[in-house]
């Protein structure tokens, strides 16, 4: 008798490969699609749509748009990284800070106080958004307005209003408190006998077994804040210079032909799927390099929560 | 304590010192977590509530109002903005739209998930390079990926309608065409949002221990009883997991439907979402965007329990 690990379903081999690459291919194709797209011309689209094959494959789209003297994509990539490492390093502070306060102390009103942040996973974001835009847009003192809020337009269209709301991230408190849990008491107290303090423990002692879960909230902070446009569309549409990618992409893509000095004939589709090759690329790469990293950071909530 | 035994005026005061810091300090260290949690926790506590619970005590309250938010004060309207939402034809549509959008896009991807799921937990070659073939499109923006899918859907130039001119068939206008438009951005939706959906299948299947099905194997079970028995049950809280937080996920459709077909024809794929967006920001009225922002919750809170309690009944997957 043989046993197989998993349970054989009446499927063949050649058959479940055939779906698999079928499937698979279906689900490549559009990104394909875009990617051999980016190195033609639009003659190349029009002439085979089913998939543009360049006949002389050429690098022109990504060169005006990575060209800092024509596009300000470096500016907006900046400005996405700015955020990104913004977003990575204060609520990763905060993560840890939370996550350690909640699995290792306890105290009257700690549940409580967690239950307070929970409410948050429960809500969609809109809830929230449009009064702090509010907030934003009436902020005393900022932007022409007085001590109450009034006859200016506070942050908007300025940078505080990219970094001041959702630092408080209760779904890396919440992942944190997990594995905060799952570190054993002793390795803390071993080194509070030794003399450390709270703030020594949480650096010399528990961060270097926090890096895995640290890796996973700094990899999906950076694809969120990569691709983040409402917030942005939200509070800086009215000033490209502080534009992130997603949103100065959306702009940038009406701009194809006439940074080639063409005139405005046929759509410079070619030019859009650079931009976004542009906009996947990193990501992609990233993925590539550490899948291990994103398939934790998935399942990695579900399982322990 | 050295000090006690003299009557040194001075000394009797640092004994006092002595024994007060002492005091605090084994304050200190009893309440230690008490003292350290709390100062951990007020700032980012205080933080939370102007940035998250204020919003939304304020969200609440503008849905009764009517205001621009540009000048001038709020104004108490009691329920007409939820009247509104409840007799006005469109906004009818709109809500309907975003249920059908979430409901429809979450089972599409929840049942193709477990599909791709079970077939990438066989023993297969290169289960790498087919998750990333699956997993990729999430990591895509949502508004930049959609402008490339209009491009497939361009009523002229697109590559669907040069496909059609080319195989001598008539064009198709996709944006005024709503069922078209219908499929168009569930497909959308589900190709960017399918990924997550099987990376947590597959981490629930790869959960399962083998022994579980070596021992039904060894009692006589066939390939189909194994599925039923084994893996449909141990998949129920994966499944409970993927249905709530994915819910949440579809109803927020936005950028998809922005970008695609901006809500038309004639509102019929406007979106909960969308609407908000314009109330707020086109048309100024803080009010409506609030109480349709409400409505969102409202609908995700009922959409959840009504998952939970569907689920919890375990007859899901059946």
């Amino acid at each position: 008798m043989t046993l197989s690990r998993r349970p054989r379903f009446k499927i063949s081999r050649g058959l479940l490969y055939t779906l698999l690459i079928v499937s698979s291919a279906v689900m490549a194709f559009p990104l394909l699609f875009m990617f051999l797209g980016s190195i033609g011309t639009t003659a190349d689209y029009t002439r085979s749509p089913w998939l543009p094959i360049p006949s002389v494959p050429t690098l022109e789209n990504y060169a005006i748009i990575l060209n800092p003297g024509k596009t300000d994509v470096w500016k907006w990539v900046a400005n996405t990284l700015i955020r990104a490492a913004w977003y990575i390093v204060i609520p990763g502070i905060i993560s840890v800070l939370c996550g350690y306060v909640f699995a290792k102390l306890s105290f009257r009103g700690r549940d409580a106080a967690f239950t307070f942040l929970l409410m948050s996973l429960m809500l969609p974001g809109i809830v929230f958004q449009v009064p702090t835009f509010v907030m934003m847009a009436r902020f005393p003192l900022a932007g022409g307005n007085n001590i109450l809020g009034q006859g200016g337009t506070g942050f908007i269209n300025q940078w505080p209003a990219l970094l001041i709301p959702g630092l408080v991230s209760v779904y890396y408190i919440f992942m944190l408190r997990q594995t905060f849990y799952s570190i054993p008491a002793d390795f803390e107290e071993a080194a509070r006998v030794d003399g450390a303090g709270t703030l020594r423990c949480l650096f010399s002692v528990y961060l270097p077994m926090l890096k895995p879960v640290l890796t996973v909230l700094v990899i999906f902070q950076f694809v969120g804040i990569w691709n983040d446009y409402i917030w942005p569309l939200f509070v800086t549409s009215g000033n490209p210079q502080i534009y992130v990618m997603a949103l100065g992409f959306q702009y940038l893509q009406q701009a194809g032909n006439s940074l080639k000095g063409l005139p405005n004939t046929v759509t410079d589709y070619p030019f859009t799927f650079a931009l976004a090759a542009c906009s996947i690329l990193p990501l992609v790469i990233m993925f590539l390099f550490l899948q291990k990293y994103f398939v934790e950071g998935v399942a990695g909530f579900a399982i322990k929560g | 304590m050295i000090d006690a035994t003299t009557s040194n005026i001075t000394n009797v005061h640092v004994t006092d010192t002595l024994s007060r810091k002492e005091a605090f300090r084994r304050w200190r260290y009893r309440h230690r977590h008490a003292v350290e949690g709390w100062t951990i926790l007020t700032p980012i506590l205080l933080y939370y509530g102007i940035f998250f619970l204020f919003p939304v005590i304020a969200s609440l309250l503008l849905s009764f109002m009517k205001w621009s938010g540009l000048s001038g004060s709020p104004e108490w309207v009691g329920l007409a903005n939820y009247r509104r939402f409840l007799s006005d034809p469109t906004y009818i549509t709109i809500i309907v739209n975003t249920m059908v959008f979430a409901v429809s896009i979450l089972i599409v991807q929840t049942a193709l998930a477990v599909v791709i799921a079970l077939m990438l937990n066989a023993k297969i070659k290169g289960r790498g390079l087919f998750r990333a073939a699956w997993y990729v499109p999430t990591l895509t923006s949502a508004a930049v990926m959609a402008q490339v899918a209009f491009v497939f859907i361009s009523p002229a130039d697109g590559v669907i309608n040069m496909v059609l001119r080319q195989l001598k068939l008539p064009p198709i206008i996709f944006y005024t065409q709503v069922d078209w438009m219908r499929v168009i951005i569930i497909a959308y939706s589900v190709w960017r949002g399918v990924g997550g959906a099987i990376i947590l299948y597959l981490a629930a299947l790869q959960g399962i221990h083998p022994e579980l099905y070596e021992a039904a194997q060894v009692d006589g079970a066939n390939g189909r009883q194994l599925f039923r028995h084994i893996t449909v049950p141990l998949l129920a809280p994966m499944t409970v997991f993927v249905l709530i937080t994915g819910i949440i996920g579809t109803a927020q459709i936005f950028e998809t439907v922005m970008f695609l077909s901006k809500g038309g024809p004639a509102n019929l794929t406007n979106v909960l979402m969308l609407q908000i967006y314009q109330d707020a920001f086109a048309n100024q009225s803080l009010g409506l965007a609030s109480t349709g922002a409400m409505i969102l919750g409202l609908l995700l809170i009922v959409f959840s329990s009504i998952n939970m309690r569907i689920l919890s009944r375990g007859r899901v997957g059946n």
